[in-house]
């Protein structure tokens, strides 16, 4: 089922569209990246690190601002044409 | 509307304008050419204007030339013996440096960017002979943005001239500073347009500069794969045949026709090449037309200063260069 | 709670750069009504000339032709799928790239290929796909019935039809891309089989057909008249069989059929020199259309090469280009112009002179005949559902069909 139970402003829908798209573009990379390549690999390892966290950070942020009902066992789900979150359960 | 015809005696006629003339070998335009040609401009209403190579033609040619009100664009100092004294005060001669006397009212000097700026003060002294100068820089295509303060520094010398002269209380004419002064809408070379070109071989082409690219086979795209067979745009039996010819007007060119460097030349023979649109100016010849009207702006405030001129003249000031890093406001 | 995205629309709305590789002129097929008329096996793209590619394209990110918040990689042949281990080098080599030099690009990139399917569930196309799964887009062209496929659709030495060899890879593709849609392209000869073959598609799971007919001066007599035959049937099956309410056909828009402002609605229809092409030699063309390969009687619009870089004077007339001043007074004045589309490759190759200011018209009677059908889809459409009393709940949720911008 799904249901929505808000809605984001343009700026804060960017900002988790981008860490959404470095988190994948970062798992994606991490596939290919050997561990001899040094640099680059802590490189990865710190980002993805960092994008994680921020990624976290903006559900937690805006749960908190925007009080969105929730469910046990269910999800948020935000569609990025629209701004709107919807809970999945 | 068309109103010249500029017939080419000769395939070693002088270059006038932007494009050089490569061809070496005297090819004259047979005289029942010559004399269809005449006809094609009498009974279109053309002013006639004669390109002259830099040797005398045969005797028989005198006649037919002058069977009608014409213009002679000649080579410097061999002016045309037609027999007759009426010269035009559109008679018009080419130089290639800087020349020491000039007969006609019209001068065109040829120069490079270098060569101009390296006889710039040769330039200012032909500006006091009352004679119209006509400046064309013959390596437009090579202009780069690191020499617009060059060229700018030298309008702006050239512009301390003028001004000298106007406070004496003459009226040089120095197309490129004096002529956006004195337009209020463009007024560039038409090819195509209000001027047609008829080659010695009885074709018409935009301009002679189509006519030496057909001839030498300068293909007219980078990657050289076909040769320009064929640039004519009709002949003196079929009469003129133009492909896409609302594209040679103003209202069909984007970048120009909301454009106010006025005295800009237009030339569909540059866009060609350089952009491979008639009807698209390149980045060299828009940044070059907007200097010379900026120049023209800074001279008629100076001019002003001195006292009443051309008041319903209005040169604002812009911000750009080209204007075609602007176009979205258009 | 687990957070995830949902999204089908399409990616960046189109507003991302485009940088085409074309990484190889041969194809397993020869279709009849294919555009490219130069294909062949020699001309495949070298490594060296990709990596080069990238690092020119990379080198100038601050550049005003390249500063777009997105890029799409995109990927052509002949056939792209043909060249599965060069096109895996370049994508690890992009996202390496893009990493390595924080480029902006890599909170924001696609790699988009356009096949004909063939070898799609092979392994390394697939290997390829697990590995890149987040940032592809894939379409795969199927035509409709195995019939109107085959009929243009065939390979190239034996003519033998391709339908059985792509469509058994369509479950594989939709499981991968449920959102995938597929191109189908109409031609003098495919007209009679327009409605089965739409129908054919959705019965396949594929839920968006983009459906055009042929740029090319290729229309007969009468044909017009088939089309908008075809048109209305397939109006009627789509809304009797009550397809509309999850599938989408392109022919279908309420934006089409309308008079065009010359101020207003005077933007070009195409993306030429907004985007940015590379062949096997390292020339660079405003799009593939301008490659010879894909013109008939034109010389190739090359604008740079990987070394030089882009010759800025060489896509300025594409950069200003509107629709009024390459339009014909009969389309400024039409009073159906609106969603009337142009290929700028097809109108510079059929110009009277060396221009991209020469719209091309052949497809003037085929468009006219698209909008009365189209009218006649709406008007019906709508007069259902409000007898229905459903059309509030369709305005709600409808898939709104956007004109597809070259």
């Amino acid at each position: 089922m799904k249901k929505k139970v808000g809605q984001v402003t343009p700026e804060e829908k960017n900002e988790i569209q981008q860490l959404f798209e470095r988190r994948n573009g970062l798992n994606e990379l991490a596939k290919i990246l050997k561990a001899d390549n040094t640099e680059l690999y802590e490189k990865l390892v710190k980002d993805m690190g960092e994008t994680g966290t921020k990624f976290q950070g903006w559900w937690d942020r805006m749960a908190q601002k925007y009080q969105w009902e929730s469910a046990e066992n269910g999800n948020w789900e935000i569609n990025f044409d629209t701004n709107e979150i919807y809970l999945v359960s | 509307m068309l109103q010249y015809l500029v017939i080419i005696l000769d395939d070693t006629s002088v270059a006038y304008c932007h494009a050089d003339n490569p061809l070496e070998e005297r090819n004259l335009m047979p005289l029942e050419t010559l004399k269809k040609g005449i006809l094609f401009g009498m009974k279109q209403n053309l002013m006639i204007q004669y390109v002259f190579p830099d040797y005398a033609l045969p005797e028989e040619y005198a006649s037919i030339i002058e069977s009608i009100d014409n213009v002679k664009i000649y080579p410097i100092g061999k002016k045309p013996d037609t027999g007759l004294n009426d010269e035009s005060e559109a008679d018009v001669e080419v130089a290639m440096d800087i020349p020491e006397n000039v007969d006609a009212q019209n001068l065109v000097l040829r120069l490079s960017f270098s060569e101009m700026l390296k006889q710039k003060d040769e330039i200012v002294k032909l500006f006091a002979q009352g004679k119209r100068i006509n400046l064309c820089i013959t390596d437009v295509e090579q202009f780069a943005d690191e020499q617009i303060e060059a060229y700018k520094q030298v309008l702006n010398e050239w512009n301390t001239a003028l001004l000298d002269l106007y406070k004496q209380g003459q009226s040089p004419q120095f197309n490129l500073l004096t002529d956006r002064m004195m337009l209020e809408k463009m007024h560039n070379c038409e090819a195509g347009v209000s001027n047609i070109t008829l080659a010695p071989n009885g074709k018409f082409y935009l301009c002679p500069a189509f006519y030496y690219d057909e001839r030498m086979q300068v293909f007219n795209q980078m990657n050289h794969h076909q040769p320009s067979s064929d640039n004519s745009v009709g002949d003196l039996e079929k009469g003129l045949d133009i492909p896409n010819p609302q594209l040679l007007k103003l209202n069909y060119a984007p970048l120009c026709r909301k454009c106010d460097a006025y005295q800009c030349r237009r030339c569909l023979w540059l866009n060609r090449k350089l952009t491979w649109d008639l009807n698209t100016p390149s980045h060299q010849q828009c940044v070059m037309a907007h200097i010379e009207r900026n120049a023209s702006r800074d001279l008629l405030n100076d001019i002003r200063k001195v006292g009443e001129f051309m008041p319903e003249i209005n040169i604002k000031e812009i911000d750009y260069l080209d204007p075609f890093d602007v176009r979205k406001e258009f | 709670m687990t957070k995830i995205k949902d999204s089908n629309e399409p990616w960046k709305g189109g507003m991302a750069k485009n940088i085409t590789f074309i990484v190889t002129k041969d194809c397993q097929l020869a279709c009849k009504y294919c555009y490219l008329v130069g294909k062949n096996v020699k001309e495949r793209m070298p490594w060296e000339v990709a990596k080069t590619f990238i690092d020119y394209v990379l080198d100038h990110e601050t550049d005003p032709d390249f500063a777009y918040e997105s890029v799409v990689w995109d990927f052509i042949g002949g056939e792209p799928f043909l060249e599965i281990e060069l096109i895996d080098k370049i994508c690890d080599y992009i996202k390496t790239e893009l990493f390595r030099r924080n480029h902006h690009w890599f909170n924001s990139y696609r790699f988009s290929f356009s096949t004909n399917g063939i070898n799609y569930h092979e392994k390394a196309v697939q290997d390829f796909i697990k590995k890149n799964r987040e940032h592809l887009s894939i379409g795969i062209t199927i035509d409709g019935t195995e019939k109107k496929h085959d009929l243009n659709r065939v390979y190239k030495i034996t003519e033998k039809g391709s339908y059985k060899d792509v469509v058994k890879n369509i479950p594989l593709w939709l499981e991968q891309f449920p959102f995938g849609g597929t191109k189908v392209t109409i031609s003098s000869a495919d007209i009679p089989y327009i409605t089965e073959s739409v129908l054919h598609l959705y019965g396949l799971g594929i839920h968006e057909v983009n459906i055009n007919v042929v740029f090319e001066d290729v229309w007969q007599e009468g044909d017009d008249l088939k089309f908008e035959e075809q048109l209305m049937q397939l109006a009627d099956a789509i809304i009797d069989g009550g397809y509309y309410q999850d599938y989408s056909c392109s022919f279908f828009s309420e934006l089409i059929g309308k008079p065009m402002d010359p101020e207003r609605d005077n933007q070009n229809w195409c993306g030429a020199g907004k985007m940015l092409s590379v062949d096997a030699a390292g020339n660079l063309y405003p799009c593939t259309r301008f490659a010879q390969y894909s013109l008939r009687d034109k010389d190739a619009w090359i604008i740079g090469n990987i070394k030089d870089g882009i010759d800025k004077n060489k896509i300025r007339s594409f950069l200003t280009l509107d629709r009024v001043t390459q339009s014909p007074q009969k389309c400024l004045e039409c009073e159906v112009a609106s969603g009337c589309a142009w290929c700028q490759g097809e109108n510079y190759d059929a110009a009277q002179t060396h221009t991209v200011f020469q719209r091309a018209t052949a497809i003037c009677l085929m468009h006219k005949a698209r909008v009365r059908a189209n009218n006649y889809y709406w008007n019906k459409l709508y007069r259902k559902l409000e007898l229905e009393d459903l059309r509030e709940q369709y305005e709600a949720n409808k898939r709104e069909v956007k004109p597809e911008i070259c």
